[in-house]
């Protein structure tokens, strides 16, 4: 392969030209209620070539048959050369890197029968099921994919790499009357079919709570104190404020640049955030990001200050800084963009009990049902809450959605727990069309003050 | 050998489809154009019924037949039991969806064509960031199956996105459509027209008071209305009971003035095609009339499981297989000019868009969303945008008094029809 995707590149007349291949097999199991809704394999092989051609634009070319390289590489070139670009466009210097990444599962599953993984899926399935007469149906999901991966470039890296996924999912649907709640719980790595065994607890949890949720009020809207637990933390600090953190939003946007100028105070000095797609284990993780940058922590707020910011090669150049491996793209049908990997807020001083002991009336959210940002403005479902009354955790509400103006939220963060963990989510990001994008959060508990919760 | 005749060797029932898809695309970031595009895709997917049960697989590599079949069959072996019939043949109905003015459309002309969207925005707001995504497609489904169906059709999808955003400050304005059909419309720029007002009408920003108010919906906005009733008449979700609908077909559960109609048959819309990914004929499918609850959508298997007849609604992509989907959706205009129910407002909202719409428990009918897009009225008039403002409600409440739906309806989101909705009154919660 490697070899065949050289000399393709030989062919090539861009400035810039890269392919990428992929060859993938993954395993799909699914429970809906009493019912398989599919137990199956998939086969999916692909490539995509990307021309840069400097003074007109980029040119994209993705494809399934592999037959014939060189001619893909031409079509990205003609692509490229439809545009026309003013100011030549550049990419940021990376180091020439050539490897091959191979991973060692504990139990790959790859070697696993459809019937054994079916059988886990079933257990799951049967534990959430069985919970209660209120659950009504269920969604239980068993997902593996081990993609095979090569990237080569112009600038003559070659990389190629193994890239494993798994993941549970079991969700409960409870109902009474008119009632219907649901409530989900996942895990997912890049491990082996060991990472997904004995989850029992996350089926009962998920079950657990959706009926729960039958006998839950809706909160009454308004403002409160609000102390988020680190899922929920884990996804506001990506959706809320690490979009914005994404190069391709500020580069050829002086407003937004203005907005995200670094320097800028987005919190108190408690507030340290940061990204880094090279800890081992996390769903984010990857030692090169899709353009062949390696990858490494970014500091972007650091004591409350606005630091740093996510980068492909050419948002790089454009802005003057360096690549900081954030380029990322979710199959061969998709040219990388900037992206996150595992975001974090750094854990703080704050112990749990401290943190809700002086909250006369507030609320504690749980979990993200999902959430959505256009800038400044975020809305977040939480998956479950709690009033907080008198600095005790009280009764369940239900329907808690957070809204605000992030700058504001920010600000407002006023407490940062000790408690700091990664979260093993299954949680993937949408961007462009490009969804899902393995990412991970972690977080510790938060608190902030004076957040919007919708409600009736 | 053909691998439906290699499966029929070993299975009861075979499915074979094969989906085929060209696309060119052009995309401006910021203003200007920048990225362009060419796909190709192609692969096979295989239902089989083997003693009884059900499998699946699919395949994009063209060398790896024997994969897909040893797949398929391991599929089938843990399948559950369904009563699934692969339909025999049925009359084509004739449902326009291929237009060579869009499938013959080179990158060249989607530039041009982006490069007027762009110049349309800016001309009344020169600060703004554009961002347009043009695609068009060539899409080819052959469905074969054991009993003799052997459709094959072809699409040509045109869909254009577009992203503005202004920013001033620390206010953000972003306005986002999405338009698509299968054939060409002449007035391929009313969309960008209608941005550009929306931005002028923009520009001033008024405060709102927390109050309960009557709310328009504009047909954009409309979507936060029927995003759970489209998860309500899934096939499935009535299945498994999950669906508030279920059992409830008959019942007058909405105002007299709802009538929400599927329909993949209308020629040239985005979700048109003469049959679903099944083989099964589209055809007009009246979920509720005039508040009465009429039917469900369903593909083979729910219907199977439900022991109906699929209402043609079987859609699937590559890997995944079918499942019920909407086609083309409809809100039934009504009979009143949007002007008209403007005029009549004496204060209110005008919503066009909502932020974090899909979110949360959508199935029970509960939304809770800050709006990205409204505008407050006043005397009958539009006085401005309002910020940080959110509603709430319960769509299966809201809906049961619908004081006027407009005459005029809009195509928004590729594959939807929409009117102006006037609710009486809604809870608004403004923060200052």
């Amino acid at each position: 392969m490697k070899d065949r995707m050289r000399s393709a590149l030989k062919t090539s007349k861009a400035d810039y030209t890269e392919i990428r291949i992929e060859q993938r097999e993954a395993t799909n199991v699914v429970f809906r209620g009493a019912n398989l809704e599919t137990a199956g394999a998939v086969v999916d092989t692909g490539g995509i070539v990307r021309c840069l051609c400097r003074n007109n634009g980029w040119g994209i070319a993705t494809f399934n048959s592999l037959d014939d390289l060189p001619a893909r590489v031409k079509q990205a070139y003609e692509c490229a050369r439809v545009a026309h670009s003013d100011e030549p466009i550049e990419l940021a210097p990376i180091p020439v890197s050539e490897e091959r990444i191979t991973v060692s599962l504990a139990r790959d599953f790859r070697g696993i029968s459809l019937a054994e993984k079916k059988a886990l899926a079933e257990g799951y399935n049967s534990i959430v099921r069985t919970f209660s007469d209120k659950i009504i149906d269920t969604n239980t999901v068993y997902q593996d994919s081990f993609t095979h991966l090569f990237f080569a470039s112009s600038d003559g890296t070659f990389i190629e790499e193994e890239r494993p996924m798994i993941t549970v999912v079991a969700a409960a649907i409870a109902r009474d009357g008119d009632n219907v709640q649901t409530a989900h719980e996942t895990h997912s790595g890049q491990r082996g079919f060991e990472f997904v065994q004995d989850c029992e607890q996350l089926a009962r949890t998920a079950a657990q709570r959706a009926v729960e949720l039958l006998s839950a009020e809706a909160v009454a809207g308004g403002q409160y104190p609000v102390v988020i637990d680190p899922v929920l933390a884990g996804v506001f600090v990506h959706e809320a404020f690490g979009h914005l953190s994404e190069s391709d939003f500020v580069y050829e946007n002086p407003k937004a640049r203005e907005m995200m100028v670094l320097g800028r105070r987005f919190g108190q000095d408690l507030l340290t955030v940061f990204e880094d797609g090279s800890i081992p284990g996390l769903r984010g993780t990857h030692r090169y990001d899709d353009e062949g940058t390696p990858t490494r922590r970014n500091d972007l707020i650091r004591d409350g200050i606005l630091v740093g910011r996510l980068h492909s090669r050419e948002t790089a150049a454009k802005m003057g800084e360096q690549p900081t491996g954030n380029a990322r793209a979710i199959n061969y049908r998709h040219p990388p963009i900037v992206r996150m990997t595992n975001t974090a807020i750094e854990a703080g001083t704050t112990s749990f009990e401290e943190m809700i002991k002086g909250i006369k009336l507030g609320i504690y959210a749980c979990d993200a049902y999902g959430g959505q940002t256009a800038l400044e403005n975020f809305s977040f479902s939480s998956g479950y809450a709690y009033m907080i009354r008198d600095g005790q955790i009280a009764e369940m509400v239900k329907d808690v959605i957070l809204a605000g103006n992030l700058f504001t939220t920010l600000m407002n963060i006023d407490a940062i727990g000790n408690d700091f963990q990664w979260i093993h989510h299954a949680g993937g990001c949408g961007k462009g069309g490009q969804a899902p994008l393995p990412v991970a959060f972690g977080a510790p508990h938060v608190r902030i003050q004076d957040v919007v919760i919708g409600g009736k | 050998m053909d691998i439906l005749k290699q499966l029929q060797t070993q299975a009861e029932q075979v499915e074979v489809v094969q989906m085929r898809n060209e696309a060119a695309s052009a995309e401006f970031e910021a203003n200007r154009f920048k990225t362009s595009k060419v796909e190709e895709t192609s692969g096979v997917a295989v239902r089989i019924v083997r003693n009884g049960r059900l499998g699946f697989s699919a395949s994009s590599d063209e060398k790896a037949t024997d994969r897909l079949l040893a797949n398929v069959l391991e599929s089938a072996a843990f399948g559950d039991e369904i009563p699934l019939v692969f339909p025999a043949p049925k009359p084509t109905p004739r449902v326009k969806t291929f237009d060579t003015a869009i499938s013959g459309l080179p990158v060249t002309r989607l530039v041009e064509i982006g490069q007027e969207i762009v110049d349309l925005i800016l001309a009344v707001e020169p600060e703004a960031r554009v961002n347009v995504g043009l695609q068009r497609g060539i899409e080819q489904v052959t469905v074969r199956n054991q009993a003799g169906t052997e459709v094959s059709f072809q699409r040509s999808p045109l869909s254009i996105g577009t992203e503005i955003s202004r920013i001033e400050g620390d206010d953000v304005l972003i306005l986002f459509d999405l338009v698509g059909a299968t054939t060409w419309e002449e007035d391929y720029l009313a969309f960008a027209r209608r941005l550009a007002e929306k931005l002028q009408l923009a520009r001033k920003i008024t405060d709102l008071r927390t109050a309960k108010m009557p709310v328009l919906f504009a047909p954009a906005g409309t979507l936060a209305l029927i995003l759970p009733l489209m998860e309500g008449v899934d096939g499935k979700n009535v299945f498994t009971g999950v669906s508030p609908l279920v059992g409830k077909v008959g019942e007058k559960l909405f105002d007299n003035k709802i009538t929400f109609v599927d329909d993949g048959t209308l020629d040239g819309r985005f979700g048109s095609a003469p049959f679903d990914d099944e083989g099964v004929p589209h055809r007009r499918n009246v979920l509720v009339e005039r508040g009465v609850l009429k039917s469900f959508l369903y593909d083979l298997k729910t219907a199977a499981q439900s022991g109906v007849e699929s209402t043609g609604n079987g859609s699937r992509r590559l890997f995944n297989p079918p499942q019920p989907a909407p086609t083309n959706l409809i809100l039934e205009a009504g009979d009143t000019p949007v002007a008209e129910i403007i005029a009549g407002i004496e204060e209110g909202l005008l919503v066009e868009d909502l932020l974090g719409l899909g979110q949360g428990n959508i199935i029970s009918g509960a939304f809770s969303n800050p709006i990205s897009l409204a505008f407050e009225i006043k005397k009958g008039e539009i006085v401005g945008r309002v910020k940080n403002v959110s509603i709430a409600g319960n769509v299966y409440d809201l809906l049961k008094d619908v004081t006027a739906v407009s005459r005029e309806t809009l195509w928004v989101y590729n594959a939807l029809r929409l009117p102006y909705i006037l609710l009486p009154e809604m809870n608004v919660v403004a923060k200052g």
